[in-house]
């Protein structure tokens, strides 16, 4: 048993900052905000269009497109940090690894670029 | 350093996928510079870019037979390089340079002109690479999210057609259910053992009690999902629905490749997964594959006989084979397994002639929409030859003796009755004689059926013709003297015992 909470207490400390740090942030800025509520305000808000409407309308790809790509290098970080942290622990095989992986996904930022996804007109 | 001395032999191993990754970026590189250059005026690199990837392949099937070291296990035993990873890269790599070598035409005439087309079928036969040699489940999942998430945009690749997007689509979301499967039961697996490594299971499941193994039924279950997955990924029955769709929608160029190549390397990381490392659960793994292959079979045979397009028609057929071939995994021997990678390079060998066939007989009034049977009518009038070569596949793929075909499907009924499984041979056998219907029904319309309409024929590219008279040659020579393709197969088989 002291084995079993030895493992996992840390996980459970950080549910409990989790939920304790998110009733902050939220209360926080639910009491301490000016609240001046109209329609466009309490609207919800999706990227562009208006989300009640007939899903048969026309609607721009390319705010997917960006938040697909933004998607893809956010990601990035992702493996970077770990990666960061560990960087005594791993050899420089996985130094090299990461920047391998660095420089493919240059290539297909640069094959993003080129090929105009990233562009609004 | 010592990192680049304790590396360098296992660096060697890798150096096919090295070289082919390393080009494919390349490539990608080198076109979305040269396309958007308004100096060259916007280039189309389709036919040049095809002969580019002919040739990275070809660099890389060299390698691959210039391997040096027979057997290794590299990175942490996460991939295997023995007889049958290397003989099952090269087949995959010869039989996609000779799908890109015949489709070439066929890219032009349906104006896809995007460079990217070519870097996706490099990427999927990456992906497939290493998908053979991959030894651990970690490297196996990788490995085949990157070759399927390559064919679902394949699929999906002639942009200005609906039925290639709801092809993709359909593809992609029945592939990511196919692939939840997977990493389900990876994950009970690895609940039940704290291992992924596939020589970990083995040495973990050697000599172990398994009445008094209290997580046995869960290992099981595990089998069950990860082998649905493999069902999934290679259209057997009760998981085939997508199939159809799937060769009916996208663009035929990417249909022939759904249609022979990737089979091959599931067929070989699956029966190295089942038949070696996972081999003391035999009992359920065996159940699966005898349920699944008379399945396959029966709705392979009795579904093509109501279909009347062609691509759905051979989705059918290929159905029903990839029941002959879990006959063969059923049989659980040398004899087995030979079996079946002999039927694999049979029916590669044969799809391709019959495609190339496909791929021949535009005329005005068919090129625009996908073909129907009656497409055929009257081809062996118009092009003696072409009809020729067209029934030969045929029989070939039905099993008519003096051809290759006959004895593919002999090896795989006989290892089967020399396991014991009577029933399923026999049921397998009569099923094989429904599926000759449709077969000699496709040549009784090729050689018998009268043209409806006045059309003006397209010729015959040469790459077609070629692959033809080499499919033709080899269906008719391996029937006479089929010592090297035993040999191969054999040696393929005889690594995994």
């Amino acid at each position: 048993m002291s084995f079993f909470i030895n493992e996992y207490f840390p996980i459970l400390l950080l549910l409990f900052v989790a939920i304790a740090l998110a009733c902050i942030i939220l209360g926080a800025s639910y009491f301490l905000s000016v609240q001046r509520p109209d329609t466009e305000k309490n609207s919800v808000y999706e990227c562009g269009f208006d989300p009640y409407e007939d899903s048969r309308n026309k609607f721009d790809v390319r705010f997917y497109l960006i938040a697909i790509l933004f998607i893809l290098f956010d990601l990035e970080a992702m493996f970077l940090f770990p990666w960061a942290i560990s960087l005594g622990h791993i050899t420089s095989m996985g130094f090299w690894t990461m920047c391998d992986f660095l420089l493919e996904l240059t290539i297909g930022f640069v094959y993003a670029w080129k090929i105009g996804a990233l562009e609004w007109e | 350093m010592n990192f680049l001395l304790m590396h360098q032999n296992h660096f060697k191993m890798f150096l096919p996928e090295v070289f082919l990754a390393t080009s494919i970026l390349v490539m990608t590189l080198h076109a979305s510079l040269l396309v958007t250059s308004k100096r060259l005026g916007y280039p189309i690199l389709t036919l040049s870019f095809g002969k580019l990837s002919i040739l990275v392949l070809f660099l890389t099937f060299l390698l691959v037979y210039n391997n040096p070291i027979p057997f290794m296990l590299t990175y942490q035993n996460t991939f295997i390089f023995d007889a049958l990873t290397s003989n099952v890269k090269q087949i995959i790599l010869i039989s996609t340079i000779c799908c890109l070598f015949i489709f070439e035409d066929n890219l032009v005439r349906q104006q896809i002109n995007n460079f990217e087309y070519f870097i996706l079928i490099l990427s999927a036969v990456l992906g497939l690479l290493l998908l053979v040699s991959s030894y651990d489940l970690i490297s196996l999942y990788l490995s085949i999210e990157m070759q399927s998430l390559c064919l679902y945009v394949l699929a999906a690749s002639k942009k200005n057609s609906s039925f290639s997007t709801e092809a993709g689509l359909k593809y992609f979301l029945l592939g990511s259910f196919s692939s939840a499967l997977l990493l389900f039961g990876m994950s009970i697996l690895y609940g039940c053992t704290g291992t992924t490594n596939f020589e970990n299971y083995t040495l973990l499941f050697s000599g172990i009690d398994f009445d008094n193994l209290s997580t046995a039924p869960s290992i099981s279950t595990a089998l069950i999902f990860i082998g649905a997955a493999f069902f999934f990924k290679i259209a057997a029955a009760p998981f085939h629905m997508w199939s159809p769709d799937v060769y009916e929608g996208s663009p035929t160029s990417s249909t022939i490749f759904f249609a022979v190549i990737p089979k091959i390397a599931l067929f070989a990381v699956f029966v190295r997964m089942f038949q070696t490392v996972f081999a003391p659960f035999e009992d359920t793994l065996l159940m699966m594959t005898i349920v699944f292959s008379i399945c396959s079979v029966i709705v392979g045979s009795f579904a093509a006989l109501r279909q009347r397009k062609l691509k759905r028609l051979l989705a059918y057929s290929s159905v029903s084979h990839v029941g002959y071939l879990l006959l063969a995994v059923s049989a659980n021997s040398v004899e087995g397994t030979q079996a079946l990678f002999f039927y694999l390079i049979v029916y590669m060998i044969t799809s391709l002639s019959f495609w190339s066939v496909v791929l021949s007989i535009n005329t005005s009034t068919n090129t625009e929409r996908s073909k129907t049977l009656i497409d055929f009518a009257s081809v062996a009038t118009v092009n003696p030859l072409i009809g020729l070569t067209g029934a030969m596949a045929l029989f070939s793929l039905a099993g008519v003796p003096p051809l290759v075909g006959f004895y593919a499907k002999m090896g795989i009924f006989l290892s089967a009755i020399g396991s014991s499984l009577i029933f399923v041979s026999l049921v397998a056998i009569l099923a094989s004689v429904v599926s000759s219907v449709y077969y000699i029904r496709l040549i009784k319309i090729m050689y018998f059926e009268p043209k409806s309409d006045v059309s003006f024929v397209y010729p015959v590219s040469r790459s077609c013709s070629l692959m033809m008279a080499t499919g033709t040659f080899l269906l008719i020579y391996l029937f006479v003297n089929p010592t090297l393709l035993v040999l191969l197969t054999s040696k393929m088989a005889l690594c995994l015992y």
